[in-house]
């Protein structure tokens, strides 16, 4: 069993960040300012990263690919 | 897996033709395909190697914001910057400026290729660290190592910015 006195280790913080740590280790949060300093720094990091947009590629990209891939004919060969 | 190319290679039309060889290897070697494999797994393997390889080539992993880390004089620093401000005459340069542009993006330039594969997997596609080590090839302490040390590297570049 884990002391509640014990300080998050880095695989903690994260859990805490993303509101995945058991409430029994959350605990300790409330008593160790250290703690709660280093997760709150470590949350707004991550939220930082997960709100990233993502990009996609310009119209038209699936068929440039397609394009160029070998597809095989009734009679067994490949063409491109 | 676009996001993850553009962001490692900082350069829309290469983030595109490395989108594209990508999916020709994976569409014309899919007989390769081992199904104990996730299959977008084997798919970002394929884009994080080329991105890798070609960073390696071009050594743009000099693409740091502060110069190639040769650089050992303030003049040498800015001769091997990279200039986001620069290209202003290309619609395109534009694009990436805005794209590119904000705190977190330019701290994510800042890290290591390899340390940016895995910040990014784990936490823009939401990969678990066992996923990364598959995809990346790489022990599982290695990859927890390189995300801690991306994200303290990231806290700092955007704490110095607030500060």
């Amino acid at each position: 069993m884990t002391d509640i006195s014990m300080h998050l280790n880095t695989d903690e913080i994260e859990l805490w960040a993303q509101g995945l740590l058991p409430a029994a280790r959350a605990m300790h949060l409330a008593d160790c300012s250290l703690c709660r300093v280093e997760a709150e720094r470590e949350r707004k990091v991550i939220l930082e990263l997960v709100q990233l947009p993502k990009f996609a590629p310009r119209a038209g990209f699936a068929d440039r690919v397609m394009a160029q891939v070998k597809v095989p004919t009734p009679s067994g060969d490949w063409t491109a | 897996m676009f996001s993850l190319l553009y962001r490692m290679v900082r350069d829309r039309a290469l983030a595109e033709d490395l989108a594209q060889e990508t999916f020709i290897k994976v569409l014309n070697g899919i007989k390769s395909y081992r199904p104990e494999f996730k299959f977008s797994s084997w798919i970002f393997k394929i884009a994080n190697n080329a991105a890798i390889d070609h960073l390696r080539r071009k050594s743009i992993d000099t693409l740091s914001l502060d110069g190639a880390p040769s650089a050992e004089t303030p003049e040498q620093m800015r001769a091997t910057s990279l200039q986001l401000g620069d290209r202003t005459e290309s619609p395109l340069a534009e694009v990436e400026n805005r794209e590119l542009g904000t705190a977190i993006e330019r701290a994510i330039a800042r890290l290591r290729p390899e340390y940016r594969s895995c910040i990014l997997l784990r936490h823009v596609e939401g990969y678990s660290y066992e996923e990364i080590a598959d995809t990346l090839e790489l022990p599982l302490g290695t990859v927890k190592t390189y995300i801690h040390r991306a994200r303290n590297e990231l806290r700092g570049y955007l704490e110095d910015r607030r500060d």
